[in-house]
């Protein structure tokens, strides 16, 4: 698997416009066709005796859960390998831990997403498992009472912890009207609302083939994936209609919303609109983000907040890229007292960097890091499989990580400093607290919080 | 638990040692420097990158008493310079080369790594070596850097009285024993913490000879040797202290813990045992590592399955050995109870679990799916690079051996159902603990006088 990396390292040193030939890519990523036309893309490695498949139906995520039934997709996501076939919840999961099988589904907001990780001298009861959790999922009503109550649980237990409870009110304030405010994994109501027949139609309705991607990885050849793919998928419907999902910007721009929670630290999250990966000033926006908080040590935000003052023990911003939404986070915590300090060095270093062009060292020190600590993400069979995965379900091309060295190379302080200057909006922040931060004046109180009960 | 610099984004815990079937697991090749620093390397040659580890056999359980969270504290100041490198370039530098480091303190040791392409390896060897023997502590980052220390405590802990909870567990199971002590340290002490305590603690503990180095990638023992005896071979050995802890006295009184908190909303159930380490007593570490996949190997195994499944007393059950630890490894178990049944009925319930596994043993299908579950565990710990090193180094500061860790799998066959039933008997007896009680914890909402949050 060597040789998949040599050219990408090969393009720190030669810099940009070499164009990697195909035995010399960064991830060797084979297309694969089934005879009845489901595609996936693979990367062969048979260093180790592990298979590793990763998929996903796009779009069929949380934000398709009616308000009233928040969580479906993630108590579906439950239940699909509770009992499938003619194995009920015991047998089906004994099969699993028995044989090392590890079958996981995840209910993100866009998609709905599995993963299958086994060693390879049990891939053949590995994929038939795999079929029967989507095909013939039982949902009986013993597996689903218990699910239910786990979640309930989860959402109980989560209510102790201020940075969910941070999340709960910047998603109700900053995506208001869309489907991403409700709370994917479920309200105390909602999730006593749904039945096994809405998993039964959850399942009928949005695992089908039309939205179906597909990655794989490890110890498997392209013919035995290519018979796989029929065995495991081919029964899925072929098609299934859900409706649209509206785009969206980052809404409550000004907004301070206060949770007043008696703990001695507070915790601060901040969201404002960002662009894509699609979009022309997207890897300047990406460097802009890494110096400005993305990469922890050696941000500007860490060095002023952490290293400098000792204010606190981490601060990060991030892109949070959604189909429908593009937005830029910044998260961090402080003991009460420093809360106005905390944030006012965090709007001062936006303009710091909207106003100077960043030096040519600090931006090259960023790109050998963007470009070379490339490898390091390929370190398990599982997270190479979630990379080609990630590819396609951006709709990028297989051969996309050959190329984004030389577009991160070609990237200057000036592109770097207008992408600053045209998205970062400092005074049209969108904030929640919780805690009981000093010197801060917050524009609303919140007291309840949304989509909890 | 481990206490990071940083709170890592990816972490990887392999809990469980690991290993594969008759061969060795790792292939791991080992040798000792002139001044007694111990090298590992376990090749890996999937990819042209390394991850270089150095552990010390100091953590926090070393902590002199009055300044607990010093161990953790000088892991920190690590990062704040020496005479040829200032204060926070080291991630900066190791950064600019393209890779991520982080450094870690638990109870039995302190350990700095970094991932990084192989090419860098010398580098970065340079770097960690200069701060084994050349730190400066400048006063006013160490000022700023406690701040960030006690940010990092009220973050774990002071904001969710979950962590209190745990720490507090702890503390009342290891009377009179260093592990009582949270790694942090106590909210008093760690703000009390001075340069002269911190740069003592150093001069110490920080010496080669009291040090392992592990390296996993793409490198051989023959390449790596030159290099380390260049790098770490020149600093001459010092005598480190022996580590001397007191000891836990016979208890006689059961300990039940309760806490109501405001923040509260479900209640939990948790219990934890003091039970040997693999370096204390490697039979019983390997029968209790059996015992707990057959109480906890998944929802079909016992506990899940009577409590949950059949029962329904439990929405959740879970249960855990940690066996690295150079004294008393522990076992602990969290429950929650279903919504119409009280902790305390839940208690009852778990401890007919293990009295009806004590009187009647365990069966042959449990001891032969749970060895091989077990050992399955071994081949995928191969798929990492980080997951390894993480193994031997715990292991190896506890005084196992390697062919401890490479034989584990054929180790683990070799138990017996006669020496689980022993050790469930001996540690796990709900009726007889003999004079090494186990503390049951009750996190609970407020009681009725108090007002909820």
């Amino acid at each position: 698997m060597k040789k998949f990396f040599f050219a990408f390292l090969a393009s720190l040193i030669f810099v940009a416009g070499c164009k990697a030939s195909a035995e010399d890519r960064f991830l060797d990523i084979q297309e694969v066709r089934s005879a009845s036309g489901i595609t996936a893309w693979l990367v062969e490695d048979h260093s180790l005796p592990i298979i590793s498949i990763k998929f996903a139906f796009a779009g069929a995520g949380a934000a398709q859960d009616d308000p009233g039934k928040q969580g479906l997709a993630q108590l579906a996501s439950n239940t699909l390998d509770e009992g499938a076939g003619d194995m009920d919840s015991q047998a089906f999961q004994k099969a699993l831990a028995d044989n090392s099988i590890s079958l996981r589904y995840g209910a993100g907001r866009d998609d709905f997403t599995g993963s299958l990780k086994t060693l390879s001298r049990r891939k053949g009861l590995a994929f038939n498992l795999l079929r029967l959790s989507l095909t013939k999922p039982r949902f009986d009503t013993d597996a689903v009472e218990r699910m239910r109550a786990a979640n309930m649980t989860r959402v109980r237990n989560s209510l102790s912890d201020p940075e969910w409870i941070a999340a709960r009110i910047q998603n109700d304030i900053a995506f208001a009207g869309h489907p991403y405010a409700m709370n994917s994994g479920g309200t105390l109501t909602t999730l006593r609302n749904i039945t096994s027949n809405d998993l039964k139609s959850f399942a009928a309705a949005r695992l089908t083939r039309d939205r179906l991607l597909i990655a794989a990885s490890g110890d498997i050849t392209k013919a035995e994936l290519s018979k796989a793919l029929d065995k495991i998928f081919g029964a899925l419907p072929a098609q299934g209609a859900l409706p649209p999902v509206k785009d969206l910007t980052v809404q409550g721009g000004r907004e301070i919303a206060l949770f007043r929670k008696d703990i001695p630290q507070t915790i601060i999250s901040i969201i404002q609109p960002g662009i894509g990966r699609g979009h022309p000033d997207y890897h300047a926006f990406q460097i802009m983000n890494h110096l400005y908080g993305g990469s922890g040590f050696g941000s500007r935000l860490m060095e002023e907040v952490r290293e400098k003052r000792g204010l606190t023990y981490g601060i990060y911003s991030s892109l949070y890229l959604l189909d429908h939404l593009k937005a830029l986070t910044i998260s961090t915590s402080t003991e009460n007292g420093s809360a106005g300090e905390v944030l006012s060095l965090i709007t001062a270093e936006m303009k710091k960097i909207q106003d100077t062009p960043v030096s040519d060292k600090e931006l090259s020190d960023a790109k050998s890091y963007l470009i070379g600590s490339m490898p390091l993400a390929l370190d398990s069979t599982d997270d190479i499989a979630s990379i080609i995965l990630g590819l396609r379900l951006d709709g990028l091309p297989a051969d996309y990580l050959d190329h984004v060295g030389a577009k991160i190379s070609a990237v200057t302080p000036a592109d770097i400093q207008k992408a600053a200057r045209q998205y970062l909006e400092p005074d049209a922040l969108t904030t929640v607290v919780v805690g009981q931060p000093e010197n801060i004046t917050p524009t609303r109180a919140i007291d309840v919080l949304p989509n909890v009960e | 638990m481990f206490f990071f610099r940083i709170l890592p984004f990816l972490l990887i815990l392999v809990l469980a040692a690991p290993a594969g079937a008759q061969d060795k697991v790792f292939n791991a090749e080992t040798f000792t420097l002139t001044n007694g620093m111990e090298v590992v390397v376990i090749p890996n040659r999937r990819a042209p990158v390394v991850t270089h580890m150095v552990w010390y056999r100091v953590g926090a359980a070393d902590d002199p008493p009055g300044q607990s969270g010093i161990a953790h504290f000088v892991e920190h100041l690590m990062f704040k310079g020496t005479k040829d490198m200032p204060p926070g370039e080291f991630s900066k530098r190791v950064k600019s080369m393209g890779g991520n480091d982080n450094a870690f303190t638990g109870h039995n040791s302190t350990a700095y790594f970094q991932s990084i392409s192989v090419g860098s390896l010398e580098a970065v060897m340079k770097m960690e070596a200069d701060r084994m023997l050349n730190l400066t502590f400048p006063p006013d980052e160490v000022l700023s850097e406690r701040k960030v220390v006690i940010e990092e405590r009220r973050e774990r802990t002071e904001n969710d009285p979950r962590g209190y909870f745990q720490e507090q567990m702890r503390a009342a199971l290891f009377v009179n024993h260093p592990y009582a002590n949270p790694p942090v340290g106590w909210f008093h002490e760690v703000g009390a913490l001075e340069r002269e305590n911190v740069k003592d603690f150093y001069g110490r503990w920080y010496a080669p000879n009291n040090a392992i180095l592990i390296v996993t990638g793409d490198i051989t023992a023959k390449e790596l040797r030159p290099l380390a005896e260049r790098i770490y071979g020149a600093i001459p050995r010092r005598d480190a202290p022996a580590r001397q802890w007191t000891d836990v006295p016979p208890l006689l009184a059961k300990m039940r813990l309760t806490l109501h908190h405001k923040s509260i909303r479900q209640p939990m159930l948790s219990r934890l045992y003091r039970v040997p380490s693999c370096a204390m007593n490697r039979d019983e570490c390997l029968a209790l590592q059996v015992l707990e996949s057959i109480l906890d190997g998944g929802s079909a195994t016992r506990l899940y399955k009577e409590l949950v499944v059949q029962k329904k007393m439990a929405v959740s059950a879970g249960l855990s050995y940690q066996g690295s630890a150079v004294s008393d490894g522990t076992v602990s178990a969290s429950l929650i109870p279903a919504a119409d049944v009280d902790v305390e009925e839940l208690e009852w319930a778990f401890d007919d679990v293990l009295r009806n596994l004590i009187s009647n043993g365990i069966t042959e299908d449990e001891l032969r799916t749970a060895k091989d579950r077990l050992k399955d565990e071994a081949i995928f710990a191969r798929d990492s690079l980080m997951g390894p090193a993480m193994i031997f180094g715990q292991a190896l500061v506890a005084s196992e051996t390697i062919d401890d860790i490479e034989f584990w799998p054929d180790n683990i066959e070799k138990v017996t159902a006669r020496q689980v039933n022993d050790v469930a008997h001996k540690y796990l007896n709900p009726d007889d603990y003999g004079t090494r009680p186990y503390v049951t914890g009750y996190l609970l909402p407020p009681a009725r006088s108090e007002k909820k949050e």
